[in-house]
């Protein structure tokens, strides 16, 4: 869905005096090429507080630690700074987090008014573990951070901290320096109170202050094009550098259309954060795009590390290295000359308002950051399966008739979907909560023909309010007093789809609590159970407003849209999850799609790439892209299928299901200006390719499904750079082109047009891997070259795991429910194996009361075995096991399945020795009981 | 009552036969003899007999599971009594929804499916029998209308001879008037330049461009020029030779100059008479070439073999669609008008579009106004068979890509009675 132009076209229409410019306008801006308008969005040079922070170079830090200061209970230490250039003191406070992490919280010791504190992000206020002294003298402090010999030590002048484990530093902060702290201050030039002038002149500190001002401006007001900003706040930026010794690969902070390895920013802007509706993204560059998580990953082979800065104002992230700079040849050198210095990697955040509030977490591996991570913000919520299955969207299905047709195509051509969806034209004038009355005058058969095949639709309902008189959810937003205000307390207007717009300021629970209200079935009239939501433009896109966002100086209750800015899209989405789980009584799991977010968000449902181009860099970016994504917690990722703007070669189209197949959210989607593209639209032959991809997708959805699972029981990403399972392999550490799905599962998509072959890497020196396809059996730790066609997509079968599939592919994924399995069993050199089988009704709440069958399947010794992973949960399932697969196999001489009764019986097989594969015919046991098969 | 007895009869024997083998048509029973194996039909392997619809699926072409959804490559037979038998893909067995009307297909599953084939093999034979009374007429309405079409070709043939007569005639009159003028040309330079005389009646108040010609001699106002029309009016030019003769001799008379042969304001009179009338015969025959070129140019156009079409050269239909007026008209543009009042052409006619089988069954308009995206907007017509001509439906499915259903008894085909109720009755 939509970016600028978009509504310029609207606009265009239904306003006449304005028209004629914004047709100029237009036109101006089709003249040119396909990027973005950069102007439209500010340089870290355009950008005050950036400008400021970036100004400062490495140094000695004015900032001295007042060791006399210090408290130290058992849960925290606090201690007070001070500023020797402005003597503004600052209250450091310092926590030892449960499961290996490190808080650090730095604000105000008395700030001119509260400074904000992000809220409704972490899901508890984090556990606490003792802290204790080590030693402690006029230099410093040294504590111990619980039992494994770690530490921190705390030096006063100037003040720095550093995380030792050992002899080993882990992590240094404000070692450069570039700790910064903004206080708020009383505006000089218009403030005229006698006594304050009074105490300033007495205070030392206000001299210097005065010194600072004078040299620096955009401090009490800031001009961007037409846009200003009137900051009555004045200053409030906070800045801290962060050193990472040892380590050259760092990874995270998105959302970036950018590598999955993070680069350094020394000659051009940092990586920003700062939810914007960029219209035509460019690739491959540090700008800010529709959502943010401020975290970031640090890796090297023997450690993982994260930082998680808590803060959701406009942030800037600056990296650089002592070994970015050297070639090949140069560090060549250094290792000849043996005068290497250690590599490090220096960060530094700098954000615009708010507190330093930073998470360190420590790892040491990929997983126990992502757990760490996880018992901060919490774990990607588990959707409904069938939200896991393919998903057809278009700008726009225009009315019930195209619905249904473009329903009997999937039939008429066998290809399985289970969500269609409804772009902004399906609103009576995007009145969002309601129906175009001819187009869609009878919603709720559309629904019930739609859940007559056991499939689902899901409609879009943004966060801009029509501001019209007559429009019910308007009125009410507006007599409640639920609009964001502008500075001056009216309630803030902007342009957006349906003309002008008000905001809900959903910062507010009872906002929250009524926009969930408003999908309870007698409220949001013409729905159904099958009726799932879309929340686009929350960043929030306010096209008339500066970088096509909001004023920074709107109001949320006591805080500036400054300072909350990037949680808005997170709270969107979270208030229409929980309207989902309300209508259905707490029951029903929700489905919401939000193209905004912040760290939290996967608590909430799935995340897309926004609106991207039908280019082969665009299809390749969606990789790095949803790696960054699954990094910090968001798994439930996925890119527009074809390209959003644009349209794609049927090349193009083709090879991006064949990607989009294998990553986490699969839905097809294009511009209304584009062409129609439904799979069946390009030739018998691209359908029956496009066929065959998504029907891959769906005999692997069981695999996919307990890959959520386990993603929402772990936080640990299903797609995932191949780094997190092999980290002491510095070969993957920068691999973007291919991923893998879980563990076992090795995808190495066909993204360059006209491609002949690809080049995987398969990882794991004792590691084999099968070719999913022809069983083709390949040894780990090897880049290998595989000839492609157009049918081609490189997956890999990890040995050593078991897979299960369902191979009925139906209608859609609730049609499958009942089918049998097929186990693919992969064996490893030891000829052992591992999988899991997870099964719930798919779609209730009911898992959270112990309602499903996960089982462990192995293989070792000849023998496969299914035996109860939760003992105490229940569920009865009617899919029994229907063929076992075992790859990498040597032929037995007979094959007996033993059920938990005790009962055996021979199985017949089939034993195809040119691929070592070995096919168990028909166990015909119930997925969910104990059994095993013998092979002698 | 005949008839129902063999229905019963059909059903009973579908009943024996499916209790073994379900999902079979009877032409696939051959292969399904009861032995102790079964040979895949593909030939590719034997399996015993019992594992036929085991719900295990040996064969590699799915023959060995009809009946149950094991194969993805398999298909289930509906025998739809009462209704057309059909095949439907495996994966749709026993998967909760109801696909054959005979509810065959949820032998197993949580489905509550009604047999509904004898409804629905009312309905379609109502509905057949609809379509087949549409197409008699509409056969019958084509004949006429093609009947119609062989005349009205002739018709525009016969008018084309005559234009071009007519400009035959014109061009032998404007050699003559153009040798005329030429002589008067030559007097001129004798005489002083009279006042304003000898104003073209034909032509006064009308701009003299070929556009204001055509208005005048399109009398009826059709938008064609017939060839009575063009000599209606280019007699009127020599009828008013004539007037204006008269006119002279009465300005010859009031200022007099008896006994002189060559008058100079005669002769002035006569040179402006001369080059108007030379302007009013090239503007005449301009007008009947540009017809003729015109006529020329319609009758190049594809109007089926029997000239079927050419009756809605000339005819526009209209259809409003929520806040749009659609306007076809054929051979010549489609056109979309808002509410608001603005049109936009939705293209211009480009050629007919058919499948091979149907030449005729799709027309394409194209080059319509600009689009945002670059690209023009374009209309895809598809005509069907009825007993009316009329605009049906309107969609846009992408952005300035219209698609017309367009209804006329034109489009009829006799094949279509070819088609029928294939039922196991």
């Amino acid at each position: 869905m939509g970016g600028v132009k978009r509504s310029i076209i609207k606009m265009a229409t239904f306003t006449g005096s304005m028209a004629p410019v914004l047709v100029l306008w237009l036109a101006m801006s089709l003249s040119g090429t396909w990027a973005v308008d950069k102007g439209n969005f500010k340089t870290c040079d355009q950008s005050a507080f950036c400008k400021r922070q970036r100004a400062l170079k490495p140094g000695d830090s004015p900032y001295r630690a007042l060791l006399e200061t210090m408290e130290l209970t058992n849960t925290r230490l606090t201690l007070q700074l001070i500023n020797d250039n402005n003597k503004v003191r600052l209250l450091l406070e310092l926590y030892r987090l449960q499961g290996n992490m490190t808080r650090v919280k730095i604000n105000e010791l008395k700030p001119l008014k509260p400074r904000f504190e992000v809220p409704d992000v972490l899901i508890t206020e984090p556990s606490t573990e003792p802290l204790s002294l080590l030693s402690q003298d006029e230099n410093g402090v040294v504590l111990s951070l619980g039992t494994e010999s770690q530490r921190v030590i705390i030096s006063a002048r100037p003040f720095r901290l550093d995380i030792m484990e050992g002899p080993e530093v882990l992590m240094s902060l404000n070692s450069r320096g570039l700790l910064a702290f903004e206080h708020l201050r009383m505006r000089k030039d218009t403030q005229a109170e006698p006594e304050g002038e009074k105490k300033e002149e007495a205070d030392p500190a206000n001299q210097a202050e005065k010194e600072e001002e004078e040299k620096v401006d955009g401090m009490w007001e800031e001009t961007f094009k037409s846009h200003s900003d009137s900051k009555p706040n004045g200053p409030s930026a906070i800045s801290l550098d962060f050193s990472l010794p040892g380590v050259e690969h760092v990874y995270g902070i998105p959302e970036h259309a950018d590598t999955l390895r993070l680069k350094t920013t020394d000659n051009g802007d940092p990586y920003r954060l700062y939810n914007l509706d960029v219209f035509q993204y460019e690739l491959y560059n540090p700008m800010a795009l529709y959502g943010a998580v401020p975290v970031m990953l640090a890796h090297k082979a023997q450690r993982t590390t994260g930082i998680f800065w808590l803060n959701a104002a406009e942030t800037w992230v600056d990296i650089s290295s002592n070994t970015a700079g050297k070639t090949v040849f140069g560090k060549m050198l250094d290792y000849v000359q043996g005068s290497s210095e250690t590599p490090q990697t220096d960060v530094r955040w700098i954000s615009e308002s708010g507190i330093i509030d930073v998470f360190i977490m420590l790892g040491p591996t990929p997983k126990d950051v992502f757990s760490q991570y996880a018992s901060l913000t919490g774990t990607q919520s588990f959707p409904p399966l069938a939200a896991v299955g393919y998903h057809q969207c278009r700008w726009n299905y225009n009315d019930q008739e195209d619905v249904a047709s473009v329903d009997a195509g999937f039939d008429e051509h066998d290809i399985p979907y289970d969500y269609i969806w409804l772009d902004i034209e399906h609103t009576d004038g995007k009145r969002y909560f309601t129906w175009d009355s001819h187009k869609f005058a009878s919603p709720k058969e559309m629904l019930q023909a739609l859940e007559d095949k056991k499939r689902k639709m899901v409609a879009i309902v943004d966060p801009h309010i029509k501001v019209d008189s007559n429009y019910k959810i308007h009125n009410e937003i507006r007599n409640k007093g639920f609009y964001i205000k502008n500075k001056d307390g009216g309630d803030y207007e902007g342009w957006c789809w349906p003309g002008s717009a008000g905001y809900p300021d959903f910062t507010r629970p009872d906002m929250r609590a009524w926009w969930a209200s408003m999908f309870a079935y007698d409220q949001y009239e013409g729905t159904a159970e099958n009726l799932y939501t879309w929340n686009d433009m929350n960043e929030p896109s306010v096209f008339n407003g500066p970088e096509v966002t909001m004023h920074k100086d709107a109001v949320h209750g006591a805080w500036e849209h400054r300072d909350v800015h990037n949680l808005y899209g997170l709270y969107v989405q979270m208030a229409t999850a929980e309207g989902q789980i309300q209508r259905s009584g707490g029951v029903e799991r929700p489905f919401v799609l939000t193209r905004a977010f912040f760290a939290g968000s996967q608590r909430y449902g799935a995340v897309w790439t926004g609106d991207n181009a039908a280019e082969w860099d665009h299809l390749k970016v969606s990789i790095p892209m949803c790696l960054s994504l699954g990094l910090v917690g968001i798994s439930f990722c996925g890119a527009d299928v074809g390209g959003f703007f644009k349209s794609p070669s049927t090349e193009l189209l083709v090879r991006w299901y064949q990607t989009g197949a294998y990553q986490p959210f699969f839905r097809a989607h294009a511009h209304l200006d584009t062409p129609r593209r439904e799979p069946w639209l390009f030739g018998p032959e691209n359908t029956a390719l496009i066929r065959d991809v998504v029907r891959q997708r769906y005999t692997l959805l069981p695999y996919w499904y307990q890959q959520f699972y386990h993603a929402y029981r772990t936080g640990e990403p299903i797609m995932r750079p191949l780094w997190v399972e092999y980290p002491q392999d510095p070969a993957t550490f920068a691999l973007d082109d291919e991923f893998l799905i879980g563990k076992d599962l090795l995808v190495h998509p066909v993204t360059e047009e006209g491609a002949r072959g690809v080049t995987a890497y398969l990882p794991g020196k004792d590691q084999v891997w099968f070719d999913v396809h022809t069983f083709q059996k390949h040894n780990g730790a090897q880049s290998l070259y595989i000839p492609v066609t157009m049918s081609s997509i490189p997956v890999f079968q990890r040995g050593g795991s078991i897979i299960p599939r369902k191979m009925r592919v139906r209608r859609s994924s609730s049609c499958m429910t009942h089918d049998p399995y097929t186990l693919y069993v992969a064996l490893n050199l030891q000829r052992t194996a591992e999988g899991e089988l997870y099964i719930d009704d798919g779609h209730t709440f009911n898992y959270e009361k112990k309602e499903f069958i996960h089982r462990r399947l192995s293989f070792a010794k000849n023998m496969l075995s299914s035996v109860n992973l939760a003992t105490d949960a229940e569920f009865s399932t009617g899919s029994w096991i229907e063929r076992i697969v075992i790859l990498g196999a040597s032929k037995p001489s007979k094959v007996t399945l033993k059920t938990a009764d005790g009962q055996e019986s021979q199985l017949e097989f089939d034993f195809d020795a040119s691929m070592s594969v070995l096919t168990l015919r028909k166990p015909g046991v119930n997925a969910g009981l104990d059994w095993n098969v013998m092979l002698q | 009552m005949h008839f129902h007895m063999i229905i019963v009869a059909v059903f009973w024997f579908g009943f024996v036969d499916s209790r073994k083998i379900r999902g079979i048509s009877s032409s696939y029973k051959r292969f399904f003899r009861e032995r102790k194996s079964f040979l895949c039909i593909d030939g590719s392997k034997i399996i015993p007999f019992e594992q036929v619809n085991d719900d295990y699926c040996d064969c590699e072409d799915g023959s060995d599971e009809p009946g149950t959804s094991a194969c993805p490559q398999g298909r289930f037979y509906c025998t739809n009594l009462g209704f057309r038998p059909h095949y439907i893909p495996s994966s749709r067995v026993n998967d909760g929804i109801c696909d054959c009307c005979d509810a065959s297909d949820e032998y197993n599953s949580h489905a509550h499916c009604q047999n509904a084939c004898w409804n629905l093999g009312q309905r379609e034979r109502a509905y057949v029998e609809g379509q087949m009374r549409t197409l008699d007429e509409g056969l019958q309405l084509k004949q006429q209308l093609i009947e119609e079409g062989v005349l009205l070709w002739r018709e525009k043939q016969a008018q084309l001879r005559e234009l071009q007569q007519v400009a035959e005639d014109l061009q032998t009159k404007l050699e003559e008037r153009r040798s005329r003028k030429q002589e008067a040309d030559r007097l001129k330079e004798q005489t002083p330049r009279p006042p304003e005389a000898g104003d073209g009646r034909l032509f006064r108040g009308q701009n003299s461009t070929v556009t204001g010609t055509f208005k005048l001699l399109d009398s009826n106002k059709d938008g064609s020029i017939t060839v009575d029309e063009v000599q209606a009016k280019v007699a009127l030019v020599h009828d008013e030779e004539r007037v204006l003769s008269e006119d002279e001799a009465v300005i010859k008379d009031t200022h007099g100059a008896p006994g002189v042969g060559e008058d100079p304001p005669l002769k002035v009179a006569d040179r402006e008479w001369e080059a108007t009338n030379l302007k009013k015969v090239e503007e005449a025959y301009d007008t009947v070439n540009m017809e003729i070129s015109d006529l020329r140019e319609k009758l190049a156009i594809d109007y089926g073999p029997d000239w079927e079409f050419l009756f809605l050269n000339s005819q526009c239909y209209k259809l409003k669609v929520y806040e749009y007026t659609y306007t076809l008209c054929p051979f010549n543009q489609v056109t979309q008008q808002s509410t608001a009042g603005t049109e936009v052409s939705l293209g211009r006619w480009g050629m007919w579009e058919g499948p091979p089988k149907n030449q005729y069954g799709r027309m394409v308009y194209e080059n319509g106004e600009p689009c945002w995206q670059g690209g023009s907007r374009s209309t895809t017509v598809t005509l069907t068979c009825g007993t009316e001509t009329a605009l049906r439906s309107v969609k846009e499915p992408s952005k300035c890509q219209y698609i017309m259903d367009f209804q006329t008894p034109v489009a009829c085909q006799p094949v279509l009675k070819q088609r029928g109720i294939h039922s196991e009755l």
